[in-house]
């Protein structure tokens, strides 16, 4: 093991970037963070709000429309190596918003999934996905981090 | 003897000290963190991840130019402050004493002062995506402000540095003073000399222990107290971190900075959170930082924990002042220093 | 007209610059711009723009059959998703008379207080983090874990646990004895820390200086722009809908009404309801009458517009629509509390430093996946459109 993968694996940025959605996700991923019964700090993953510093971008929710640029620009400043953690229904395959229509057929006003965007490294489904599982998902995105020049 | 000795001695002891200051410098936010979240009835990271290995993993991430009026400066600030912080830590160990009274009050203050100041460029230099430049439609028809000039966050953190220099810094400054007013002298070796007279005269493997540390004298205490809250305005910790509060200019004027940038942040402000620890100590306990004695140095090191420890509590049970509030405990704490002042003169 | 809010550009007021925040913002988590227009460090006039998660809602559900909406309407919000699913229950439930069960009625306003005091949560963690002190954030989501676990034992799901349908509640969501007796247990040990927990932040003297006196809302400014729930309660203004809700006729609480019209007040107000709540929490585990939990024998038809009033955990909703033959949804409006209590807080943060104008903007609990969803605008043809639909035609100014 290099010196640059055990910094790497020690020491995780991740940063949660909320597309549009319910607030379900968001507040299960915020749990993981704040809730002293999940903590996400004990497992090296540390929280931020500035892309600047981040390794890995969670999304949540639905991309919705006014929020499709801001996600392209944040996507674009982090610096490599990064990964995207999707989590919950939305941003994989766009929940119920996009598959259960009434009589307007198709809803144009969402742009899930988020593959579509821009690249998915871990897929979290669930909705909402518990905190557990949101924490694993970030975790799983390492091996691409670690394998990074 | 004599000039080209001296030399290499002051060379020798500033390499020796600053890469002791920062190696160990990186454990100190670990700790902090670790003592945080013990008191949030969580376990906290490993105490090693938010220092060293942040560092090293930012060290090794793709360097990124950062979105700023001009940044080259921009760059450039960050590693003057690290030069800067390091100056002021060696300005404090026993060697740079005798440089053209280096070592004295002034140098301290004024390092410190330059310290400050660099977050008025940083914040006036940086220009997240984060405020006025996300690509949102917020300027629709019939949007309110028309023609106003739209400001960074950044910039309005450049504005609150500028009055936190002003205020925020009165009360360690004040504090600082104290044990010089009590050796009667601006040099760090004659407060040293009137607390730790052995240690002028100690060999390199003994341990010279203070005999009449100021820290226990009534001046001393209140002084050390002033110094604590200074210390945490100086640092930018809550209560006083409104000039990088989260939840309005988020991270302030560092906000840009990624990659080795951001590594070099981390070192300096860490370095910064040590070198003040470590003056408290050399100044009120009397144990200097002497890079070719290791038992004293290890003990001033040990006791340079005692300011972070406190800072981690104090933090975790503070929320964020507005200037609505600090400007009253920043007059209460200078008129405290000030008593201390006055009651420095009896010591 | 001399009441009207002046403009930012108004003679006597001096506006320096405009600093704006959002929607990727740690203060704000939820995708909302706050525009703030200041002098100096004191906030002269806001403007927040809420249309970031616009996902089209009301949309989607025009042309479904009724027993689908329900999927829908629970995911309109991640905190209140029993409100939305029980209200949008509740619309064909009085519009067509269909009898609901009593322990039904019981399991939902069970459902319904429980998931108050998770959201009431999740306002004190927020208003802490936003007022700085983590420990204090980090503390009330421990104490939200209880009844996370609650909603979990008895929906299945932490988040959505779509309890209500139409006639009654599902059957998996029936309340068995040891279910009762777990609730009841567990409501004891929470009312126990919850209660030091808020005496804790009543004796702190930080905490307590960063909120009075700080985003004052009088009871006059409240009623004017419609400002409900917790948030005008908070200001003096008396008006609760459980008074006129039949579910709750059989409980036994007070509605509390604070004066205080600050910050302080919004957070002591919704410490204190969470107590009314255990309070009709308790009593709905106690008094639990038998029989059968769903009412299947219904048959969706025609039904004219209905609206059905619910009291939620920031404020009153609304939820209106029409059947037509097939039992299809036609016509689906939500209104939900938070674009009024936000734009009551868009007065209230006005005279503060910034970084107090956010806390007051928080202490309404702004929940804008909720209300982004009823923008209706009117063009020149009568049609109505969205506002995404509004931008993408004319554009927007940069």
């Amino acid at each position: 093991m290099t010196l640059k993968a055990t910094a790497r694996r020690n020491a995780i940025h991740a940063m949660l970037f909320y597309s549009g959605g319910c607030n379900g996700c968001d507040i299960e991923a915020v749990n993981a963070l704040l809730s002293p019964r999940y903590d996400v700090e004990q497992y090296k993953v540390l929280w931020t709000w500035n892309p600047r510093e981040a390794d890995v971008l969670v999304v949540s929710g639905i991309i919705a429309w006014q929020m499709l640029e801001p996600l392209k620009k944040f996507y674009a400043i982090i610096p490599e190596p990064k990964a995207v953690v999707a989590i919950g229904s939305c941003p994989i395959n766009g929940n119920v918003y996009k598959n259960m229509v009434g009589d307007i057929g198709v809803n144009e006003e969402i742009f899930a999934p988020l593959e579509s965007i821009i690249p998915v490294d871990v897929k979290v489904p669930g909705c909402p996905p518990r905190p557990e599982d949101i924490i694993a998902g970030v975790v799983k995105a390492l091996p691409k981090i670690l394998e990074a020049p | 003897m004599g000039v080209l000795s001296f030399l290499a001695g002051i060379i020798a002891s500033s390499v020796v000290a600053s890469i002791i200051a920062v190696l160990y410098s990186l454990v100190l936010p670990g700790i902090e963190r670790k003592v945080q979240a013990r008191v949030q009835q969580r376990i906290g990271p490993p105490i090693l991840t938010p220092g060293w290995w942040a560092v090293l993993k930012f060290r090794y991430k793709a360097k990124t130019e950062p979105i700023a009026q001009m940044p080259g400066f921009y760059k450039s600030i960050v590693y003057l402050g690290l030069g800067v912080v390091i100056l002021l830590f060696l300005f404090s160990t026993p060697y740079w004493w005798a440089v053209l009274g280096w070592g004295s009050i002034l140098g301290l203050a004024g390092l410190l002062k330059l310290e400050e100041v660099l977050y008025v460029l940083m914040g006036s230099q940086s220009q997240s995506i984060l405020s006025t430049s996300m690509p949102v439609p917020d300027l629709a028809k019939g949007a309110k402000g028309e023609g106003i000039r739209r400001e960074f966050v950044e910039q309005h953190s450049a504005e609150r540095a500028l009055k936190m220099m002003a205020i925020g810094s009165i009360p360690l400054y004040l504090a600082l003073i104290v044990p010089f007013a009590a050796a009667k002298s601006g040099l760090l070796s004659s407060v040293v000399a009137l607390q730790n007279p052995a240690y002028s005269a100690a060999s390199w493997f003994s341990l010279p222990l203070p005999s009449s540390p100021i820290l226990f004298t009534v001046p001393g205490l209140l002084a050390a107290v002033v110094y604590f809250v200074g210390y945490v305005m100086l640092l930018n910790e809550k209560p006083f971190s409104i000039l990088k509060a989260k939840i309005d200019v988020i991270e302030g004027g560092v906000l840009e900075y990624a990659a080795d940038l951001r590594a070099v942040y981390y070192i300096m402000r860490n370095l910064l959170l040590f070198t003040l620890s470590s003056i408290f100590v050399t100044l009120f306990l009397g144990i200097p930082f002497d890079p070719f004695m290791p038992l004293l140095f290890i003990l001033n090191m040990l006791l340079s924990l005692i300011m972070p420890v406190a800072l981690a509590i104090f933090v975790a049970f503070s929320p964020i002042f507005t200037f609505r509030q600090i400007y009253p405990a920043t007059i209460g704490l200078s008129a405290l220093g000030v008593l201390a002042m006055i009651l420095a003169a009896s010591i | 007209m001399s009441d009207q809010p002046k403009p930012a550009n108004a003679e006597n007021v001096v506006v320096e610059k405009e600093l704006s925040f959002g929607p990727v913002h740690p203060a704000l988590i939820e995708p909302y711009r706050i525009r703030l227009f200041v002098n100096d460090e004191i906030v002269e006039d806001c403007e927040i723009n809420m249309n970031m998660v616009y996902r089209g809602v009301e949309k989607l559900l025009e042309g479904l059959p009724v027993e689908r909406a329900l999927l829908i309407t629970e995911k309109v919000c991640g905190i209140c998703s029993n409100v939305h699913a029980w209200n949008s229950v509740r619309v064909i439930e009085e519009g067509l008379k269909i009898d609901v069960p009593e322990r039904a009625n019981y399991i939902r306003t069970l459902t319904h207080e429980v998931q108050r005091i998770t959201s009431h949560l999740i306002f004190f963690g927020h208003a802490f983090e936003v007022v700085g002190h983590e420990t204090f954030a980090m503390r009330s989501f421990l104490l939200r874990e209880t009844f996370m676990d609650i909603l979990a034992y008895v929906g299945g799901n932490r988040v959505m646990p779509s309890v209500p349908i139409i006639g009654g509640i599902r059957p998996r969501a029936d309340l068995t004895e040891g279910l009762k007796r777990a609730i009841l247990e567990r409501v004891d040990e929470f009312e126990k820390k919850y209660t030091e927990y808020v005496n804790r932040i009543v004796a702190d003297p930080l905490v307590m200086s960063r909120l009075t006196g700080v985003g004052l809302l009088s009871k006059a400014d409240a009623i004017k722009y419609h400002a409900t729930g917790p948030t005008g309660r908070a200001s003096g203004w008396d008006f609760d809908l459980r008074r006129d809700m039949k579910e709750y006729k059989s409980f036994d609480y007070n509605i509390i009404v604070l004066q205080d019209c600050d910050n302080k007040a919004r957070v002591v107000q919704r410490a204190l309801e969470i107590v009314e709540s255990l309070k009709i929490i308790r009593q709905a585990v106690k008094n639990l009458p038998e029989g059968p939990v769903v009412n299947r024998s219904w048959i969706a038809g025609r039904m004219d517009f209905y609206t059905a009033l619910l009291e939620s955990y920031r404020g009153e909703l609304m939820h209106s629509y029409a059947l037509d033959g097939q039992g299809m949804i036609r016509s689906y409006k939500i209104r939900t509390p938070t674009p009024a209590n936000l734009a009551a807080m868009e007065k209230a943060c006005v005279g503060d430093h910034v970084t107090d104008a956010i806390l007051t903007i928080a202490s309404c609990d702004p929940c804008l996946a909720c209300c982004t969803r009823a923008e209706v605008v009117e063009s020149g043809r009568g049609r109505v459109m969205s506002d995404t639909e509004i931008i993408r035609k004319y554009g927007w100014r940069r």
